[in-house]
């Protein structure tokens, strides 16, 4: 049985042909019905499986009902006619006045983002704080597939990722953005971009490069296909940087720089924190030696390989890992400088950090961009060592050392560095061994980080959108008409390259005279080519099709401007 | 150009809630959100033309509201929702019934920049078109002014419209013609009928003199624009051959030569030479074989030409008919007389120096008036064609052919010594000279005007037979055209990347596709040969939609890479 009494979706009951039918508005699909079943529904709000049975056994057999009952119950299976969940008022809540953002991150349960404690991932752990922070500025709203209400502000509603694309104008007109979370291999979002009725879509870009170049391609199938009113965020100005060799308008990429929570982070008594560390752990060296801090999880591509040669190099310093296990240096004859701290719950970190006397961040992995622990362990006051390589430098800024690494212009295997060991130890035992700079660090590092902090980034979050639904309103239609036609010969040798012209028309498809004077222009191929390509596809599908036709890339760099300036100028 | 593909309306269901309106498609069990122009448009999308909704909408909605609501709804069929495209019905028309053929009048402002011959061809070719064919012009009156009166043949369908209303002619054009017909040179306006899609344009260009400068481009646009069903019509078939010279596609270019009016013939070349040396005051013309040179050269070149050609052939009274140097070539050689008609008056009197004629001379060239030459011919007189290609099939049999040499530069060059022998040698009297007079006076018979008109309606007629090109379907996901990152050389090219198969393809072969969607064949040609690169040939869908592997996979089967590789080109090559 079916358990009714049921909320119902907003429904619109009709017949055709004879044929009743019910339009599912909340998921956009329209369900064939039988004459029993469109009865039941009438009664499915306020009576019982038993009662609407009861109801309507005088006009109908029982296998019938039954019948429908089944059908129902696939129907609901299918998420159609019956609200999931709890009753959100028309699941699309509009119970609030503030702005409503949609969270698609398809794989990731909802409430691991509210319960940090369960996420180990930096990425991850940035997305909660972010996310957390976003309820300052907007209800949030988690695609999934019930409705529940998670806390203030932050609901579950019942769309899938199927209903997306038929729901659309329902979410243009509820939501101001959709945020979403670049992962390598999803095609759904691709769709999306198609349709101008979506509201800006916002898509969190974590990880520049990695994966064989998979990475990077898959990003670069986003850039081409998204709207003009979509964009990337990129978690520092490097990535942005990193882009800008890869793609003609950087400007997609948002820099959106995570944050750390600087009143659980923050200074302690350094002695103290050695001291409970070290009984932690059983080893009072911690107490009295000159400590190194790596927390991580302990990987060759987060540097532990590095790391365990920095020990063997430096055996008068105590080397800390913390991590969730050892992971396979468990089975190695470790250095007997190296002390693993066991992991440690979030509350527990700054403790951990504020037991460091330096931190060495030594990730060699094509997914890092950022570096959240780096940022962590300065607002603790721990002055950081990072090697020379992508966008950690950038948030050390000038209150740690840098590192010199090997950098590789290709990842191999993940590999994008090699953080060079003995610059690595040359740079702790400098710092070590000057107090008055190793102060001055430690203070410098702690108000720099106190300046990052998760509330700017969600703001930013906003402020980003904010600029997209801008350009969603300077979008303009493409009604020019062009063709392609053989030239004149002329006389001019040079001109003589140019067998072909393209021809723009002053009528655009309504047959509305959008330029001055005569109807013909002659264009030069490449500047009608893109015309044409501009009517159903984006800009930088056309960037990708003049870079391969174009030798020259400032030529054709300036042949797109120049068109994307005659449509908006026209449109 | 306008999307060609036609859609008809799937089983649905409008309905309103909540002040809001949608649709139901029942076959697709999609529920669509539309606004209220779009309501109407449905309303009327099976019954009505375009036309007819706009029209009736637009009162109430702004012109570009309705468009785009058409277009929107359109582009849902496109994806396969609420509407389907429709499979194109090729109408019997009746065959007593005379096609309604819209002919827009820009070209009566071109007037003053046409010869007399050119605007007499034109009217006449009307008068005589209008036997076959209904024939109807648009005009726009103001609202204070009268409705323009029907002149002539020509029907005025006045379109009352709105000072607000910027809707040009071709949107009126596009409702219940059979055909259009430009006569338009400059094709200042012209063009824009060629976005409507489904009727048959006939677009005739005339090889004016005067016009010479900007003629091959006016050629090259017309042929830009035409559609399968489109007919661009020239006036002597050395026209089409420069073009096919040229490397453009003729499939759609028509030969039809402006027809002849017969006066009665004097049937006396030596009263006609008479009054001719008359008429000139010139004695020559009764002393001296008459040779008349219809031309068409470039005015500077030209009057070179004919000065270098009077003093080699000094025996010969020359009469030259050229629409440009009558005016502007003040001291032509002794032997020398420049003529042209300009007025009603002066046309009248140019069959007295056609027959006067021995022989006349032409270049097969743009510039040549074809009539004024058949028209000779008529009073049977043999030809000399000077040609660069083959004996113009107009008068084949009619005279001889001597190889010249033109360009599009309007340089003309002909060994002199050589046309002169021919010339003199023609001019004795034989067997052959006789033969082939007696054949220019029949053959230029066939040039009535009112077969010309019927060779026009013809164009037409097979135009509307032409089905309309249907576009291969395009898949649910269009493809991206992006970047792509080569990790194993470290290189960036570009790609396109199919959602559905999740693989990249070749981004030509998909350029071509995207390109077909809007453009002719003609045109993709062009893009192609513009970047020098081969337009990829389509043999059938199964050789670019292959069977994808998903990316992961192309990395790590062996099959896939090579799949992978025969599926795209490098660049570099």
């Amino acid at each position: 049985m079916l358990g009714f009494p049921k909320i119902l979706h907003q429904l619109h009951l009709f017949e055709e042909e004879g044929v009743p039918y019910a339009a599912d508005l909340d998921k956009a699909r329209v369900v064939e019905l039988s004459a029993v079943m469109t009865d039941i529904l009438k009664l499915a709000e306020t009576q019982t499986d038993d009662a609407i049975v009861e109801t309507l056994s005088a006009s109908y057999e029982e296998d019938d009902i039954s019948e429908a009952f089944e059908r129902f119950a696939e129907l609901e299976r299918e998420g159609l006619l019956f609200n999931r969940g709890e009753d959100l008022e028309r699941s699309l809540a509009t119970e609030s006045k503030w702005r409503k953002l949609l969270v698609i991150i398809p794989g990731i349960d909802v409430d691991s983002f509210f319960d940090i404690e369960t996420l180990s991932a930096g990425t991850n752990m940035a997305l909660a704080h972010m996310i957390t922070h976003l309820t300052k500025y907007a209800d949030l709203h988690f695609a999934s597939s019930r409705n529940r209400k998670i806390t203030d502000g932050v609901y579950e509603v019942d769309i899938g990722i199927r209903d997306l694309v038929r729901l659309r104008s329902k979410i243009g007109e509820t939501y101001y953005g959709i945020l979403t979370l670049h992962q390598e291999r999803e095609q759904w979002l691709f769709p999306l971009y198609r349709y101008p009725e979506f509201p800006p879509i916002l898509v969190q870009n974590h990880a520049p490069r990695g994966h064989g170049g998979q990475a990077i391609n898959s990003m670069l199938r986003h850039y081409a296909a998204m709207r003009d009113c979509d964009g990337f965020t990129a978690p520092s100005d490097y990535v942005r940087d990193f882009y800008a060799d890869y793609v003609w308008d950087p400007s997609f990429f948002n820099t959106l720089p995570n944050g750390v929570d600087s009143t659980l982070f923050k200074p302690m008594d350094k002695a103290a924190a050695k001291r409970e560390v070290a009984e932690g752990v059983g080893d009072d060296r911690i107490e009295v030696v000159p400590t190194i801090g790596y927390l991580s999880r302990v990987q060759s591509e987060k540097g532990a390989s590095v790391y365990l040669k920095l020990a063997e190099l430096n055996p008068h310093l105590i080397f800390l890992i913390a991590g969730p296990n050892m992971g396979r240096y468990a089975s190695r004859k470790l250095p007997d400088n190296l002390v693993y701290v066991g992991f440690h719950p979030r509350e527990k970190l700054p403790l951990i950090y504020n037991a460091f006397d330096v931190y060495c961040f030594m990730s060699m992995s094509g997914e890092e961009t950022f570096g959240l622990t780096v940022l962590e362990a300065m607002a603790c006051g721990i002055p950081p060592i990072v090697p020379n390589f992508d966008g950690v430098p950038s948030v050390v800024g000038d209150t740690g050392l840098i590192a010199d690494a090997e950098n590789f212009d290709q990842d191999i295997a993940t590999f994008v560095s090699y953080p060079c060991p003995v610059d690595f130890s040359r740079k702790i035992n400098l710092l070590l061994g000057n107090d008055e700079m190793y102060q001055e660090l430690s203070q410098m590092a702690r108000e720099r980080a106190v300046l990052f902090t998760w509330d700017k980034t969600a703001s930013r979050i906003v402020r980003i959108f904010e600029e997209l639904h801008q350009k969603r309103k300077l979008a303009n239609p493409n009604r020019l008409l062009n063709v392609f036609a053989p030239t004149q010969p002329s006389e001019d040798d040079e001109q003589q390259e140019l067998k072909y012209r393209s021809i723009v028309l002053s009528m655009n498809a309504h047959y509305e005279r959008c330029l001055m004077r005569d109807a013909v222009y002659p264009l030069r191929v490449e500047e009608g080519l893109v015309l044409s390509i501009l009517k159903e596809h984006t800009t930088r599908e056309a960037e990708a099709i003049l870079a391969a036709l174009i030798p020259d890339e400032t030529q054709a760099r300036t042949t797109l401007k120049r068109v994307q300036g005659l449509i908006d100028g026209t449109a | 150009m306008l999307s060609r593909t036609h859609y008809r309306l799937k089983q649905h269901h409008k309905f309103e809630q909540d002040d809001q309106k949608y649709v139901a498609d029942l076959e697709t069990g999609d529920v669509i959100q539309i606004n209220d122009v779009e309501w109407e448009i449905l309303s009327r999308y099976e019954s009505q033309t375009h036309h007819q909704i706009v029209e009736e909408l637009k009162e109430k909605y702004k012109l570009t509201v309705i468009f785009d609501g058409i277009q929107r709804l359109e582009r849902l069929g496109k994806q396969g929702s609420l509407l389907r495209p429709a499979v194109e019905v090729i109408e019997q028309r009746d065959a007593d019934q005379k096609p309604k053929l819209l002919v827009p009048f820009h070209f009566t402002r071109e007037k003053t920049s046409l010869d007399y011959t050119m605007n007499l061809n034109r009217y006449q070719s009307l008068t005589h078109l209008a036997e076959f064919a209904e024939l109807e012009t648009l005009a726009f009156p103001d609202e204070e002014k009268e409705d323009v009166q029907d002149f002539d043949q020509v029907r005025v369908r006045n379109i009352s419209s709105a000072k607000s209303d910027t809707l040009m002619s071709p949107w009126y054009a596009m409702d219940g013609y059979d055909g259009i017909l430009l006569l338009s040179q400059f094709l200042t306006d012209d063009l824009s009928y060629y976005q409507i899609p489904n009727v048959p344009i006939v677009h005739c260009i005339e090889g004016d003199q005067r016009l010479q400068h900007v003629l091959l481009r006016t050629l090259l646009t017309v042929c830009a624009f035409q559609g399968s069903k489109d007919t661009l019509v020239v006036k002597a078939s050395w026209m089409k051959a420069w073009l096919a010279e040229l490397g453009v596609s003729v499939e759609n270019v028509q030969v039809i030569p402006d027809g002849i009016d017969i006066v009665e013939s004097i049937d006396d070349k030596a009263l006609a030479k008479q009054h001719t040396a008359a008429i000139f005051d010139k004695s020559m013309f009764v002393e001296k074989p008459v040779v008349g040179l219809i031309s068409g050269f470039e005015p500077n070149r030209g009057a070179a030409w004919i000065s270098e050609f009077a003093r080699a052939n000094p025996h010969l009274a020359i009469f030259v008919y050229d629409a440009m140097l009558e005016k502007n070539y003040r001291h032509p050689p002794e032997n020398v007389v420049i003529f042209s008609a300009d007025d009603e008056e002066t046309r009248a009197i140019l069959p007295i120096f056609l027959q006067a004629l021995d022989l006349v001379c032409f270049p097969a060239m743009p510039g040549t008036p074809l009539s004024v030459v058949l028209e000779a011919m008529a009073y049977g007189v043999s030809c000399l064609v000077m040609t660069k290609y083959e004996m113009p099939p107009e008068v084949a049999g009619a005279g001889v052919a001597v190889a010249a040499e033109w360009d599009n530069f309007g340089n003309f060059h002909i060994p002199m010594a050589k046309l002169s022998e021919t010339i003199s040698k023609w001019l004795q009297p034989s067997d052959a000279r006789v033969q082939c007079e007696d054949f220019a006076k029949e053959v230029a018979q066939r040039y009535t005007r009112k077969n010309a008109a019927q060779a026009l309606v013809q164009a037409f007629v097979a135009g509307g037979l032409v089905p309309t090109q249907q576009r291969t379907e395009r898949t649910l996901f269009p493809p991206i055209f992006c970047h792509r990152y080569e990790p194993d050389k470290g290189t960036l090219r570009s790609s396109v990347y199919r959602l559905g198969t999740s693989r990249y393809d070749r981004l030509e072969t998909t350029l071509a596709e995207v390109l077909a969607e809007r453009h002719t064949p003609t045109e993709v040609e062009s893009v192609f040969k513009h970047f020098r690169r081969d337009r990829p040939t389509l043999t059938d869908d199964t050789t670019y939609a292959g069977n994808g592997f998903p990316d992961s996979d192309v990395k790590t089967n062996p099959a896939g890479q090579e799949h992978q590789q025969k599926g795209e080109t490098i660049y570099e090559a």
